[in-house]
């Protein structure tokens, strides 16, 4: 325990009363300004005295390891108004044990926008990690591990090395794998570098390749399949490809200026045509739990009504010939019979050729 | 009188109390030490503070307890132990810890598990946005339960297809946007795969450590790819030539390998031996690729397919 560095803190005025500790020592700077800013989402209600508590068992290990931090760093790292850290960070500088003088009380307080960490005393270690957070770190560094560019040997091979005597025995059977799929590493080092490049991409919608002139912006896997978000020369449009349609690529030399994509800004339904309603059949579930809808109204029968964004009439009438008897078209009137127009093109192919070998 | 003071504060003295206190207290001795934090009456003190032990354990602290005997017989002390929740020094390098940032800003699992676990590793959220990112979002109400059963080994409880299953989880396998768990399914006698969504209701978990992995089970190999699960049905046709047409020849090459490969035509399309004991996977697959692909082979399944179409085209 560091009491030297302790000693030097009893200029501070002895307290009896635990009312009057450590607001008095060191004023608080009421963050005016930055709270009178339209205040963020409203994510909650008020928060319970053991989210208050567990968050500052987080908390103040934390800010002891670094000593000093701006208040509005440290509310923006730990998903907080500003008005609740000051509140919480106030409430652990007056607890400690008895008597509640200055030297037995958690040594923290905020002067000039700043939280200040002195005398690592109390909680000046973190928790242990749950199992919850055991799961998600190495889950999460196993995917990381898998990315092109990642480096097996590297500092975070050596973490989870560090990380793994923590890990109950069951965590060695728990695996993420990402689809194997080519030009991932080019588009990444296109995206970090602004190198405009030419693709060759196939379209489902129209069913024909295209040649397209892209500038990679964001790198991403969802649900199974890697995509990039990108500037579309040929459309003008920001536009999100499936990188597995991508037949070739070669970089341009030309270099366009670095952009960063939010996960919420991503342009999925940049090119979609309309909006349907079907009706999905428990026996095509699959429907459900493959694409993105837009809403969804459960039947008491178990069927699923799905409103969803399409990109081409084509995309739709694939759809539909997949799902077969599993889903109807509810919306709009047009789309109706496009299952039985999309079999009956389909067919016509078949009938051309009556025994094609 | 009880002074006026949070139940957050109180919970932070009695913390800081127990752990500070080196011998056990009694619920008496800690009503003396926190003055009047508690309040006056026994009985509300003793609820407020089961509900404060209970909020605290929750969080992970052990709070441990011991029954007197002798002269205070029946009195229950209380303390806790540092080192039960205090987590060791791992010694992370600066790179290290960088590097977890990275995989956690990443890697999207949907929960905030991630950043509360680099907190704790003296890491920070790192806020700007990345060029890459991956979704293997575990987005479920029990997915603690679940995670924390798979870690452990414990056996789970639940009800899937409208029947209740005891499992024991070998293993989970995060692919193509899904969540498996691999296990010993009690109700079959036999090794199954469940999918995470698809699970009805509440899961409810047994004791740790209740059973064993056996020695070669590998998590991978347990969840049937797709190309496997086109093989893998009672249809007595195993195989068809399906023909692809050019523009998406590349990407069923692609997937499946040379070894599915009769041959390269001159226009581009290619004729590929793709397994079909699975009618419904088949048809699936086939029909994605709507007017680009045609079975040509067996003759068998080439009527079938015709007969799909036909129902279809006439809106039966």
């Amino acid at each position: 325990m560091t009491t030297k560095k302790k000693a030097k803190s009893t200029s501070k005025p002895v307290a009896k009363k635990k009312s009057v500790k450590k607001p008095v020592k060191k004023p608080v700077k009421k963050p005016v300004k930055k709270l009178a800013r339209p205040a963020r989402p409203a994510r909650r209600g008020p928060r319970s005295a053991a989210q208050r508590v567990s968050g500052l068992l987080v908390m103040l290990p934390w800010i002891m390891q670094r000593k000093r931090i701006k208040i509005s760093a440290m509310a923006r790292q730990f998903n907080l108004s500003e008005a609740e850290l000051v509140e919480d960070l106030q409430m652990a500088a007056v607890c400690g044990v008895p008597p509640y003088t200055p030297d037995a009380l958690i040594d923290v307080y905020m002067d000039d926008g700043m939280v200040i960490a002195e005398v690592p005393l109390m909680f000046s270690r973190p928790l242990k990690l749950s199992t919850a957070e055991l799961f998600a770190v190495s889950v999460m560094a196993q995917t990381a591990m898998q990315l092109p560019g990642a480096n097996k040997k590297g500092p975070l091979a050596s973490a989870l090395v560090k990380l793994a005597p923590l890990m109950p025995s069951g965590a060695e059977t728990i695996k993420v794998q990402l689809p194997k799929t080519r030009y991932v590493k080019e588009l990444l080092d296109a995206a970090n570098t602004g190198e405009r490049q030419e693709i060759e991409y196939f379209s489902p919608a129209t069913q024909k390749r295209s040649e397209r002139m892209i500038t990679a912006r964001k790198v991403f896997e969802d649900s199974g399949r890697w995509y990039v978000a990108a500037d579309d020369h040929l459309s003008g449009e920001d536009r999100v490809f499936r990188i597995d349609r991508i037949e070739k690529i070669s970089g341009t030399k030309i270099f366009d200026q670095l952009r960063e994509v939010r996960d919420d800004e991503l342009p999925w339904f940049s090119e979609s045509l309309q909006q349907v309603t079907l009706r999905v059949q428990k026996s095509s579930r699959w429907i459900v739990e493959s694409y993105p809808y837009l809403s969804r109204v459960d039947n008491k029968d178990g069927s699923v009504d799905l409103r969803m964004s399409i990109t081409s009439k084509h995309w739709l009438g694939r759809l539909l010939l997949r799902a077969g008897k599993g889903v109807k078209v509810l919306k709009p009137a047009e789309y109706k019979n496009l299952v039985n127009e999309t079999a009956t093109a389909v067919l016509a192919r078949y009938r051309s050729t009556p025994s094609a070998s | 009188m009880a002074v006026k003071i949070s139940q957050a504060e109180r919970m932070m003295n009695l913390l800081a109390l127990l752990v500070d206190r080196a011998k056990p207290l009694t619920l008496r001795q800690i009503r003396q030490e926190l003055g009047k934090q508690y309040p006056d009456s026994d009985e509300a003190a003793r609820a407020a503070f089961e509900r404060d032990k209970a909020a605290l354990r929750e969080m992970g602290i052990p709070i441990e307890t011991k029954t007197l005997g002798g002269d205070a017989a029946g009195e229950v002390t209380y303390w806790v132990n540092r080192s039960n929740y205090e987590l060791s020094d791992l010694r992370l390098t600066d790179e290290e810890r960088v590097a977890l940032q990275l995989a956690v800003a990443t890697v999207h699992l949907g929960a905030q598990h991630g950043e509360e676990a680099l907190w704790k590793l003296g890491g920070e959220r790192i806020m700007r946005k990345a060029s890459m990112s991956v979704n293997i979002g575990l987005v479920d109400q029990n997915m603690s339960t679940i995670t924390d059963a798979v870690m452990k080994r414990k056996t789970l409880n639940f009800n899937y297809k409208g029947e209740k299953r005891q499992v024991d989880p070998y293993g989970m396998l995060s692919r193509s946007g899904f969540w498996y768990i691999i296990g010993f399914d009690h109700l079959r006698r036999d090794q199954r795969v469940f999918r995470v969504d698809r699970i009805e209701g509440e899961v409810a978990a047994g004791e740790a450590r209740a059973f064993k992995t056996p020695v070669d089970f590998e998590v991978a190999a347990a969840v049937p790819t797709e190309k496997q699960m086109l093989a893998a049905g009672d249809g007595e046709v195993t195989s068809a030539v399906v023909l692809v047409d050019a523009a998406l020849a590349g990407g069923v090459r692609r997937e499946f390998g040379e070894s599915f490969v009769i041959r390269d035509r001159s226009d581009g399309s290619v004729e590929f031996s793709i397994p079909c004991a699975n009618l419904d996977a088949f048809r699936s697959w086939l029909f994605a690729m709507v007017e680009s692909a045609e079975v040509l082979e067996p003759q068998v399944m080439r009527d079938q397919v015709v007969q799909w179409l036909e129902d279809l085209s006439a809106g039966k």
